[in-house]
């Protein structure tokens, strides 16, 4: 009979804790979601930000044909002006 | 039935419902992670996509961008000589030492000035126009720009100067005959 009042005992115990540690668990798990959520709306902003990275093609043909005349133009000098 | 026997097994039941409630809520608020981890995953997908020919793209602009800069470099040193690192040391403090090596050459970087009067005087003979008046101070303030400063005949100086103006101010520095600019901010100080 006195094991049967211990086993209460413990199991009285028992629920508190295990409700304690039920809640901890529901709560981070809670406080998760809407973390993921403005990651979320982070990222899909970075995504349309992004946008305009396409425009570093057009950017790099500008530079080639820019470097391409400063060429033509330091060739001309090269002729034009006396070595030192 | 004995009361201990009843109150354990009441004790197992509320402990098994409790156990039931606190994880079928978990497990909903992770099944909402997981989904709002899918939507960051696809939005990172589109970053990954959008951001994958970056480096290439800046490799080739860089590439195109170096070789430009060593040609004119390479011409510089070839048409200014030992002066080219004094001069690009007076523009742009700091860079002389670093231009001489590029170059591949090396020795003592010594600033030239402002003033650059052999360049000033090779592009006045080749331009056809009188030297340079002795006077800098007193010479004419007509000129309306670098280039017809040269045509004027004048000195070839590095001091920065806003861009070509028709009308000159009182605040203006004093332009002078043949002066061409190479000082000022940079295009990426700005």
């Amino acid at each position: 009979m006195a094991i049967l009042w211990v086993m209460v005992i413990v199991l009285g115990v028992t629920i508190p804790v295990l409700a304690m540690l039920l809640k901890g668990v529901l709560g981070a798990a809670r406080s998760i979601t809407p973390t993921v959520g403005a990651i979320s709306g982070v990222a899909a902003a970075a995504s349309s930000d992004l946008d305009a990275v396409i425009a570093l093609v057009t950017t790099q043909n500008y530079i080639s044909q820019v470097v391409a005349g400063l060429a033509n133009y330091g060739g001309s000098l090269a002729v034009a002006l006396p070595d030192a | 039935m004995d009361l201990p026997v009843a109150i354990i097994i009441l004790f197992i039941v509320v402990i098994v419902a409790m156990l039931a409630i606190y994880l079928i809520a978990t497990i909903v608020e992770l099944l909402k992670i997981n989904a709002g981890l899918d939507q960051v995953l696809d939005k990172v997908g589109e970053i990954a996509t959008k951001t994958a020919p970056v480096n290439g793209v800046l490799d080739a602009v860089n590439a195109t961008l170096v070789a430009g800069r060593n040609l004119l470099e390479g011409l510089f040193y070839q048409k200014a000589g030992p002066d080219a690192a004094g001069l690009v040391e007076s523009a742009f403090p700091g860079e002389g030492p670093r231009f001489l090596q590029r170059v591949g050459k090396s020795g003592t970087v010594v600033p030239i000035g402002e003033d650059y009067p052999r360049g000033a005087a090779i592009l006045n003979s080749l331009l056809g126009v009188a030297p340079a008046p002795a006077a800098p101070a007193a010479a004419p303030a007509a000129a309306s720009g670098p280039a017809e400063s040269v045509r004027q005949g004048g000195r070839i100086t590095l001091r920065g100067k806003s861009a070509p103006s028709s009308s000159a101010t009182v605040a203006d520095p004093p332009s002078e005959p043949g002066r061409l600019s190479a000082r000022g901010s940079r295009p990426w100080e700005r």
